[in-house]
């Protein structure tokens, strides 16, 4: 084997200690080889401790301890209720906005607990963008879809150059340069998708979070999100969610694989982390059972 | 409307650069089976020493693409032609594996021929022929998969009968070399060195069949070994 460039250190202690903690293969992908595609994680963007969500009394996902690569794409995937999207909406404290939930233990984003006191929600939120599953482009036009991020923020600059960035980078502007001032609804639901990305970026985030970002779209759709995905690597680190195993498999570069683990004694179902490793590990030759079992489609 | 880019880019530049890698390693071949032509001709010790330590280089190839090709086939799920082309690759390295390792079985036999062996200026003749037939073949079998023409590799055949004549006619002369034995004992090296030539020719005609089978979609062996030699020449 050709030995690929390699300059994750810092996530191999990451990955040390959250291997510690039990729920991270013995051999990651951090000790001392870069992942399936030479991504260069120099550091992890975000390192999580001991993260722990409640829903009221119930605790909803127990225990996560997971470093997020930097320029990486991070697919969490997992059967339904194993708590991947109350994990990624920890990431930009979106469950901030659910009253009855709590987070626990720490989510270092660049060296800062996101949860510190004196944190900001709205300006992690900038920095930190989120893409949902349904297109939920705003009932306006495709130019003030993207301007209104910047506006709110009172972003100075030309806005026409801030609207045609994003939308060159959310691989739209191709599509709809002849046609801003149409109604973001007249759009595809592919483009809608792209769109909403767009208006993501045209905040300069540096992290994009996609929850399933692709289940309402067709395969072509699906196809040009996922290239387009490739490319916003180069400069942003992407975490995404997604039901679809293949589509984990092929974007990402490290997967982490959650499960529901019920109680016997309350019949309450939590979420785990079973698996976090490089992409082509989990697809090839997991470590955990019960992740072969998953992903092999033994057990849903 | 505006010129739609492929799709699946990162997937399509993987399947590429596996399989110049496959394809990659049959230059391998090539100049390795040079070298021992080359050792086998002049009696370099030293030369079949090199030949022999440098199939680690084909063997790691052999690594590389198998594991590239287990990822693809885990992460990106190729179907269709492109699945027809990470089978064939998978079957192309193992061949050009298997000739590297031919090489070095000639590479071996080096030495054991003495320092100065009682050569028979025929046979040789006969074995250098067998070695320019095979190193052509491993070449073609290359271009044909490159440029996916079933037609090149189906002319893979004609030439492989030719090696298989020639090897025959080796065996007739090593049978008849005489009583010396010395060059009893020479000859019965140099039907082992026709030997692993003739299989590395085998062995460009069954890549060449993969070819055939990227392109059409089904397996068909271009001549059937278990027909009788006579029917070969």
């Amino acid at each position: 084997m050709v030995e690929k460039v390699t300059d994750i250190d810092e996530t191999a202690d990451a990955f040390s200690r959250a291997r510690s903690e039990g729920n991270v293969a013995e051999e990651p992908a951090a000790a001392g080889r870069s992942d399936q595609n030479g991504a260069r994680m120099r550091e992890p963007i975000f390192d999580c401790h001991d993260v722990n969500v409640h829903y009221g009394d119930k605790l909803a996902v127990r225990n996560v301890n997971m470093a997020l690569g930097q320029n990486a794409i991070t697919a969490l995937i997992g059967p339904s209720g194993c708590g991947k999207s109350t994990f990624i909406r920890c990431l930009n404290r979106m469950n901030d906005l659910i009253p009855s939930a709590r987070v626990d233990g720490k989510v270092v984003y660049h060296g800062e607990d996101l949860y510190g006191a004196d944190i900001d929600p709205v300006s992690v939120r900038k920095r930190i963008g989120m893409v949902f599953q349904k297109p939920n482009p705003f009932p306006k036009s495709i130019y003030d879809n993207i301007a209104f991020g910047p506006r709110i923020m009172g972003t100075k600059g030309n806005m026409d150059e801030i609207v045609e960035r994003a939308l060159k980078r959310g691989a739209l502007w191709e599509d709809v340069k002849d046609r801003l001032k149409d109604n973001a609804f007249g759009m595809s639901g592919g483009q809608q998708q792209r769109l909403c990305i767009a208006r993501a970026l045209a905040l300069e985030p540096d992290v994009l979070l996609m929850d399933e970002p692709c289940s309402a779209l067709d395969p072509i759709s699906t196809g040009r999100i996922e290239d387009l995905m490739e490319e916003l690597k180069q400069n942003y680190s992407i975490v995404i969610v997604t039901h679809n195993m293949q589509q984990a498999a092929r974007v990402s570069d490290m997967t982490a694989f959650f499960t529901v683990e019920l109680d016997g004694d309350t019949g309450h179902r939590t979420g785990a982390v079973v698996e976090y490793d490089r992409t082509d590990k989990i697809f090839q030759n997991p470590s955990d059972k019960r992740t072969e079992d998953y992903v092999t489609g033994k057990v849903g | 409307m505006p010129v739609r880019p492929a799709l699946r880019t990162r997937f399509q530049e993987e399947l590429r650069t596996l399989e110049d890698q496959a394809l990659g390693a049959l230059d391998m071949v090539v100049s390795t089976l040079d070298r021992a032509l080359e050792a086998l001709s002049h009696q370099d010790v030293e030369l079949a020493s090199i030949v022999i330590h440098d199939d680690d280089r084909i063997d790691g190839r052999f690594l590389e693409v198998h594991q590239g090709i287990l990822s693809l086939l885990a992460l990106q799920a190729p179907v269709a032609s492109d699945l027809r082309v990470v089978a064939a690759l998978l079957h192309t390295i193992k061949h050009a594996e298997r000739m590297g390792d031919q090489c070095v079985n000639i590479a071996k036999l080096i030495p054991l021929s003495g320092h100065e062996p009682p050569r028979n200026k025929q046979l040789m003749e006969l074995i250098e022929q067998m070695g320019v037939l095979a190193r052509s073949e491993v070449k073609q079998a290359k271009q044909a998969f490159a440029l996916r023409d079933v037609e090149v590799a189906e002319d893979l055949v004609r030439q492989d009968q030719r090696i298989n004549k020639l090897n025959r006619d080796a065996f007739k002369l090593g049978v008849e070399i005489g009583t010396d034995e010395d060059t009893r004992e020479w000859a019965m090296h140099m039907m082992l060195v026709a030997r692993a030539l003739e299989r590395i020719g085998d062995n460009a005609v069954d890549i060449g069949e993969q070819v055939a089978f990227v392109v059409t979609g089904l397996f068909r062996e271009f001549s059937d070994a278990s027909r009788s030699a006579q029917h070969d020449s």
